[in-house]
């Protein structure tokens, strides 16, 4: 969820607020306005406010060729329309190449259809308490009735919204409601923002079920950061610089939200598992990532990043890969999109993944195999940062984990987030309620962890569960398990929990799924977890095996050796028959073959 | 007050031959006898990097080195008691290279007044950020006498550069070229950011380092800067030289045979 904070005049408050970094300010053109700008406002002050924090002109049934004007020198990142204005004025600002919110107050009776003229003009439609002099009363208005909102563009909520009432639309949001608009409600006098109620505001929604949001130099709590050497500085710079600009960019949003959805073949199902749910009690629902193209939630964030290569200019793919599946996807994107790309992958990874280095080669892809250190996917990273030191300038890294420098964790949070984001709808459509009881994950480092909890964090009906890869046992010695074993520092760029000696030297880790074997874990992870606001469990190699074995009987769905971490967990829960269970089936498991024949020689 | 490398900066104008080599390698016991002959050998200062498993600004020949003197069981605590007699027995400036991660196992400023205690005159790590050194670190550096030393690349942003004089002291490791450690490609391209280094008249001297490796490349580092720092290069011929040293003087001559030219 993001927040607009509107009604800015006044240049020291202005810079003020900015340094909260809002998402959104918004500065009002309408000479009746209380909080009119005024005839002398500067535009060089606008131009220098971060990119961070995008701009919005609002004016009220305004002449066109003024806000053109106005807009010239000011360059707003959207224009809003808060009077009377026809379709026909937002198709003609739309030509001129602004980015157009359209204002509607919202009584009683609002009749949704008067819209479907507005839909091919506008970027955001933004719903207000209905007043004769266009918003400003401070009031709000019975949101309930934007859940019958039919269309996709996004909403923007306002009037009247202050830290209680944005406290309470969080604790029930709408699924389209993308941004909140406060102004009054965040001012004691003289119309001018408090700082402590706009901290307030945004720290509400960095908090809860929007999702979790790092601050400003990339730390959730103590963890995250990014700890890299001055090589990579200049380009790890450019992407924290520009990274929200370009996602918070409806063009870019467009283009993402069709790929996966044309492309991707999302939404994947939630999946009403009746026999698990005999089998283990409750109601147990699977989110059906391993229907994604390319067979993997990995995919959602390789369309995302490539898509930013090619906005930031660069001209080259580089990317990481253990198991090889975030390789696979990355081959895909850049085979779609038209980048050259090059995958580092361990040389034993190469050996026993076979399949997806062929699979990367017939998509174009170049592998190149890690020959240090233990030559897996810890490794594999190594490379592919060193070959960005050495390439800084024409080369994107694209990172599949929820880890990496800032804002690497965050960028991936947000690509994966539509997973979290689509259980809410089709649980509710499901169950009638939004959120499940649990929300299980397996754990490495941690991207369709992040991606399925992301829109539950922080909201207390929901608990859960991360589930890392125990390996031979968490005291074996031949372990993966993170948050277990690992003690505080700093792997590839972000301080973490690794498992690492006393020296600090990095242990190798073991798991039967090359997809978790890595010894550190995304920083929000180990944030989720110091906080208590996820718990982390571990499964063993076996226990894993079994659990995919036993969906694919029951189910008839092979699960990735990863995803199966999270099935087994099931067994050690004492599930009551109401309770609702969603499990992240994160990807299928064809590319397991080898591994798991030789478990059914073991059965006979 | 100075410390050896400041002095040693400021002294004449002879282009410093500065040489890098991983503690433990290729004998866990190595690293203070190699010190000392290599200050027989005329070096100027030494850059003694403590191993990690995962260095990720380092080539080939660096992080198989780093390997090994794990391997051969160094750790900081192992270290830091090597280096108890350092000043007995050399004096030229030593400066201590590293990844930040061990140094956070033993607590930064632990570390810290270990290297003041044993007489290191800087400190380098890659990974440390300029406004976590700022925050946290600096005061302690100051107390304690130990120079910090950052890294410029060919990308670093010249208001960056500013600031990264500005919070250095000693010198600051100039790197030569877009690359990891151990590139042998020349470094005739990299002229013109030489040059602009050297115009922005810095408060630090540079030593230029990454991919300097013979003479040709020495002298045109040196050209432009206070000196140089050799250290795949020099790696490489320690591992090939299995433990004879003497043989590893003609490879240290051509940087010093610069002298008499002059």
């Amino acid at each position: 969820m993001k927040i607009k904070i509107c009604g800015l005049f006044d240049p020291a408050n202005i810079a003020a607020v900015v340094t909260e970094q809002p998402d959104l300010v918004g500065f009002i053109f309408y000479p009746k306005s209380k909080r009119y700008v005024g005839t002398n406002f500067d535009p060089k002050g606008i131009a220098n406010l971060p990119k961070s924090t995008q701009k919005v002109g609002v004016f009220v049934n305004e002449d066109r060729d003024h806000i053109i004007s106005i807009q010239t020198q000011f360059a707003f990142d959207y224009i809003q329309l808060h009077g009377e204005e026809t379709p026909e004025d937002c198709a003609f600002l739309k030509a001129k190449g602004m980015r157009i919110i359209k204002a509607f107050g919202v009584d009683d009776g609002f009749d949704f259809s008067q819209l479907s003229d507005y839909l091919p003009y506008c970027d955001y439609f933004l719903f207000d308490t209905a007043t004769p002099n266009y918003g400003g009363s401070g009031q709000s208005f019975p949101w309930e009735i934007l859940n019958d909102y039919p269309f996709d563009t996004p909403l923007i909520l306002s009037g009247g919204l202050g830290v209680v009432e944005v406290k309470t639309f969080l604790n029930s949001p709408i699924p389209k409601v993308e941004i909140l608009d406060c102004n009054s409600k965040l001012e004691k006098e003289n119309h001018h923002k408090n700082l402590d109620l706009v901290a307030e505001v945004l720290a509400l929604t960095r908090k809860t079920n929007s999702g979790i949001q790092p601050d400003a130099a990339g730390y959730y709590g103590e963890f995250g950061g990014a700890f890299v050497p001055e090589m990579l500085y200049p380009n790890v710079k450019e992407l924290q610089d520009q990274y929200l600009f370009h996602l918070h960019d409806p063009e870019f949003q467009r283009e993402f939200q069709d790929l996966l959805k044309s492309y991707v073949g999302r939404p994947t199902p939630l999946f009403f598992s009746k026999n698990l749910s005999a089998h283990f009690g409750g109601k147990i629902y699977l989110k059906r990532e391993d229907l994604n193209h390319t067979g993997a939630h990995k995919i959602n964030n390789a369309i995302g990043q490539v898509l930013l290569a090619k906005r930031l200019q660069k001209k080259r793919i580089i990317a990481e890969t253990g198991a090889g599946q975030h390789g696979v996807a990355t081959a895909t994107a850049c085979a779609l999109l038209g980048m050259e790309c090059t995958i580092y992958m361990g040389e034993i990874d190469i050996q026993r993944q076979q399949p997806n280095v062929e699979r990367m080669r017939l998509m174009g892809a170049k592998i190149v195999p890690a020959t240090s250190g233990s030559r897996t996917l810890k490794d594999a990273t190594n490379e592919a940062i060193r070959a960005w030191i050495n390439n800084p300038v024409d080369t994107y890294y694209v990172i599949g984990s929820a880890v990496g420098p800032h804002p690497y964790p965050d960028m991936v949070a947000r690509f994966q987030s539509v997973i979290s984001e689509e259980i809410q709808v089709q649980l509710k459509q499901e169950t009638g309620q939004a959120a499940p009881d649990y929300l299980i994950a397996c754990l490495g480092g941690g991207s369709n962890a992040i991606g399925a909890f992301y829109h539950f964090i922080g909201n207390p009906k929901t608990q859960l569960i991360a589930v890392e890869a125990g390996g031979l046992g968490v005291d074996s010695g031949k372990t993966a398990a993170t948050i277990a074993l690992g003690k505080k520092g700093i792997i590839h760029g972000s301080k973490t929990f690794l498992i690492q000696t006393d020296d600090g030297q990095i242990v190798e880790p073991h798991s039967i799924s090359a997809g978790l074997d890595y010894p550190g874990i995304g920083p929000v992870h180990a944030h989720l977890s110091a906080t208590g606001l996820a718990k982390v469990v571990s499964v063993t190699d076996e226990e894993a095996v079994a659990a995919a074995l036993q969906l694919a009987r029951l189910d008839g769905i092979l699960p990735a050796l990863e995803s199966a971490h999270a099935l087994a967990y099931l067994p050690k829960m004492q599930l009551q028959p109401d309770e609702i269970v969603v499990v992240n089936l994160s990807g299928r498991g064809d590319k397991d073959l080898a591994t798991l024949i030789p478990f059914l020689a073991h059965e006979k | 007050m100075k410390n050896r490398l400041q002095t040693l900066m400021e002294k004449g104008s002879k282009p410093l031959l500065s040489i890098y080599y991983t503690a433990g390698f290729p004998t866990l016991d190595a690293t203070i006898p190699l010190a000392e002959f290599l200050e027989q050998q005329g070096v100027d200062s030494l850059e003694i990097g403590f191993p990690f498993s995962d260095p990720l600004a380092d080539g080939p020949l660096i992080q198989a080195s780093s390997s090994q003197a794990i391997e051969n069981g160094m750790t900081l605590s192992v270290l830091f008691e090597q280096l108890k007699n350092l000043r007995d027995r050399v004096t030229i400036p030593v400066v201590l290279m590293g990844y930040l991660n061990p140094v956070l196992q033993m607590g930064e400023i632990a570390f810290l007044e270990a290297c003041a205690q044993v007489g290191v005159d800087g400190v380098l790590l890659p990974d440390l950020p300029l406004d976590y050194f700022e925050k946290n670190l600096k005061i302690h550096y100051e107390r304690l006498g130990i120079a910090p030393i950052f890294l410029i690349t060919p990308e670093t942003a010249e208001a960056r550069i500013r600031e990264i004089d500005r919070l250095s002291e000693g010198f600051m490791y100039q790197v030569a070229s877009n690359s990891i450690t151990g590139s042998e490609a020349s470094l005739t391209a990299q002229t013109a950011y030489f040059e602009r280094i050297a115009a922005m008249q810095l408060r630090n001297p540079c030593l230029i380092g990454f991919g300097i490796h013979n003479r040709e490349t020495f002298e045109l580092a040196t050209t432009y800067s206070r000196g140089a720092i050799v250290g795949s290069a020099f790696i490489k011929q320690l591992q090939a030289q299995e433990g004879d040293w003497e043989k590893l003087v003609p490879f240290l001559n051509q940087f010093r045979n610069k002298e008499l030219i002059l």
